[in-house]
């Protein structure tokens, strides 16, 4: 048997941890240290300064301060909005997502590699032209914006909007994991699953799924940091109403114009714990799909 | 279970993987589709599995259609090449995966998948490796968790698609054997796939040999190997050389060859002649002038039989024979004689044999 096929779902993105020293590869303590000291100089500088900065803002003017900014009825609402938001869009575009990569990976059909370069699309183009392009389709001006109105139908300027670009703009995070993971995977584990007289539901909920549960919540994780973090596309369709369609990232740039500093980097210091509990999570999807 | 392949054609975009295939299997036969790669025995047993759809043609079990009955209807087991077996599930969920997939209705309860599972973990002698995962098993235990597990569902007809191919030497004698056995003890209509000859006359009790997308010949081991009835069958069952020359009545002229071929009667430039090693006389005295010198070029042992090398004298052309060891003994040659051969048995093939 050849090793291929032993090979287990690992999470394309992981830095394989087992890599071997090679011997050829070894260099002088010099070299290795003045690496180090840049790699590490370089990410205290941009990754860990900033970050410290943003809680030390946040907590200038005390705690009284930063949990008044925290639970400011526009603050909770933009919260509630990006929570609501997540539940929407993440559930959905695991949906699509394993759709998506179902229908490349399991059959052959003409037009394959154009649904695959499709699939790319929302990491190539900015948010705010995504942002853009449904405020071209929905918008009062839009193609269907006449059509909305008469059937009383918002979806620009409100949630239905937001939801909309989002997915757009998170849309391959899932997808993109799982096509790799799949393809690796072939299609026989199927095949004999229905040669053994199970039905496709079963195929897919006792085969398929288990086998790509790793890859999927990996992909899942970072859809869900995405969802929450979007700004651009969001920040077109959203209309910058107080207290209803602004999600996080929104409120902080409003806040953040009004001079609002404090209670901008105590909004952000939330949003950068949901980061921090973001990575911890896929760090420990990425630990456990390595060892199963 | 009997098996009708009728008038079987299946294209791949342009490629003709099967062309008008036509088979009768009867119920409880051990079948093998031998072929060189390309020559849609694989696609065959996918066909008859259901993975696969076919163009043309239907196929019948036990005299019912069902061409259009899905995979999961037909109550086949099917055994993969790489075995497939289900990486995230222990080799006792895995084998039993098929009962327990079942409509509620018909399921087993638990307890009798459990028993039904140990009995064929412990005739498969893996009772003790019920808990681990496939990664963890030799590619021989994989193989026989995957037929223990096509076994369960109580297929009435087992498919196996190059059931061997993928292990050691060995290990694939020894479950070729074990095969045969379990066919002998269950008599289930088995049809395996391979590219070895070796294995197919030695699993088989008749072989269906395949070339480009069609059948050459059809029979038992003996009859696919003693009479092949197309240049192609000889040439994929065993070694052979070959004899070209001028047919013409009766004879067949080769170097200084002139060989008696009653069959053939008319005249042909290029037929050629087919003798397989085992089939070429050597004699160290020139006994008789049916003869042709031939200098020994290397002798190969290899257990009971000794392949001898030869160059022959009259033309620059080698040959291969196949002596027995007690013979070899009795002959007293070495690397260098000048020996006198013969083929004892030729088969004369001409232009038109090739063509069909």
């Amino acid at each position: 048997m050849t090793k291929s096929f032993e090979a287990q779902p690992e999470a394309p993105l992981t830095v394989n941890r087992t890599a071997t020293k090679s011997y050829a590869l070894q260099e002088s303590a010099l070299i290795k240290w003045t690496f180090i000291t840049i790699s590490l100089l370089f990410l205290s500088l941009f990754l860990i300064l900033p970050l410290v900065s943003i809680f030390v803002t946040a907590l200038e003017k005390g705690w009284e301060t930063y949990i008044a900014s925290i639970t400011h009825p526009d603050a909770l609402s933009a919260i509630k909005l990006t929570l609501t938001v997540v539940l929407i869009v993440v559930p959905l575009n695991a949906i699509f997502g394993i759709a998506a990569a179902w229908v490349i990976t399991k059959f052959s059909f003409k037009g394959k590699n154009l649904l695959i370069t499709l699939i790319d699309l929302p990491f190539a183009i900015s948010p705010v032209i995504a942002g853009l392009i449904f405020i071209l389709l929905f918008g009062a001006q839009g193609l269907f914006g006449e059509w909305l109105y008469q059937n009383d139908i918002q979806i620009v300027f409100a949630i239905p909007g937001i939801v909309i670009a989002t997915l757009f703009v998170t849309f391959p995070f899932v997808a993109r994991e799982l096509i790799p993971l799949m393809q690796m995977q072939g299609i026989t584990e199927e095949e004999a699953s229905i040669s053994l007289g199970a039905s496709g539901f079963k195929t897919f909920f006792l085969v398929t799924l288990p086998n790509i549960k790793w890859g999927l919540l990996y992909g899942l994780i970072l859809c869900n940091a995405r969802t929450i973090g979007e700004f651009g596309a969001v920040s077109v369709v959203s209309g910058h109403i107080r207290g209803m369609t602004n999600t996080m990232p929104l409120h902080i740039e409003i806040l953040y114009n009004e001079y609002q500093f404090t209670a901008a980097f105590a909004v952000a210091s939330l949003m950068s714990l949901l980061a921090i509990i973001t990575i911890v999570i896929k760090n420990f999807i990425e630990w456990k799909a390595e060892k199963s | 279970m009997s098996i009708q392949v009728q008038n079987v054609s299946k294209m791949f975009g342009s490629f003709q993987a099967l062309n008008n295939v036509s088979i009768d299997i009867e119920s409880g036969e051990l079948i093998a589709l031998l072929g060189p790669s390309g020559s849609g025995k694989t696609t065959l047993l996918r066909i008859l599995a259901g993975l696969e759809g076919l163009d043309e043609g239907a196929i019948l079990f036990d005299g019912h259609n069902i061409t259009n009955v899905s995979p999961k209807e037909r109550k086949i087991g099917f055994v993969f090449q790489h075995y497939a077996l289900f990486r995230h599930m222990t080799v006792f969920d895995n084998v039993a995966y098929g009962l327990k997939v079942r409509p509620r209705k018909e399921r087993p309860s638990k307890e009798e998948i459990a028993k039904k599972v140990n009995d064929l973990l412990a005739l498969v002698k893996l009772e003790n490796l019920a808990d681990r995962y496939p990664s963890q098993l030799s590619g021989g235990q994989r193989q026989r968790v995957a037929l223990a597990r096509a076994l369960a569902v109580e297929p009435k007809v087992l498919l196996l698609d190059e059931p061997f191919g993928a292990l050691d030497a060995k290990v694939r004698k020894e479950l070729r054997r074990w095969l045969r056995k379990l066919h002998n003890e269950f008599h289930v209509t088995s049809i395996f796939v391979t590219h070895d000859q070796e294995e197919a006359l030695d699993v088989a009790n008749r072989i269906i040999v395949m070339n480009n997308g069609k059948i050459e010949q059809v029979g038992t081991p003996e009859e696919v190997y003693e009479q092949p009835n197309s240049p192609f069958v000889y040439d994929f069952l065993g070694n052979v050389n070959l004899f070209k020359g001028r047919l013409h009545n009766g004879k067949l002229t080769h170097g200084q060859f002139e060989i008696n071929v009653p069959t053939h009667l008319d005249s042909h430039d290029d037929a050629i002649g087919y003798v397989r090693p085992h089939d070429i006389h050597i004699e160290k005295e020139n006994s008789n002038n049916d003869t042709v010198a031939a200098t020994i070029v290397h002798i190969h042992l290899l257990g009971p039989i000794v392949q001898i090398e030869l160059k022959r004298e009259d033309i620059d052309e080698y040959l291969e024979a196949e002596v027995t060891k007690e013979h070899y003994r009795e002959l007293g040659i070495k690397k260098g004689d000048v020996v006198y051969i013969r083929p004892k048995q030729l088969k004369v093939f001409v232009p038109e044999d090739f063509s069909i």
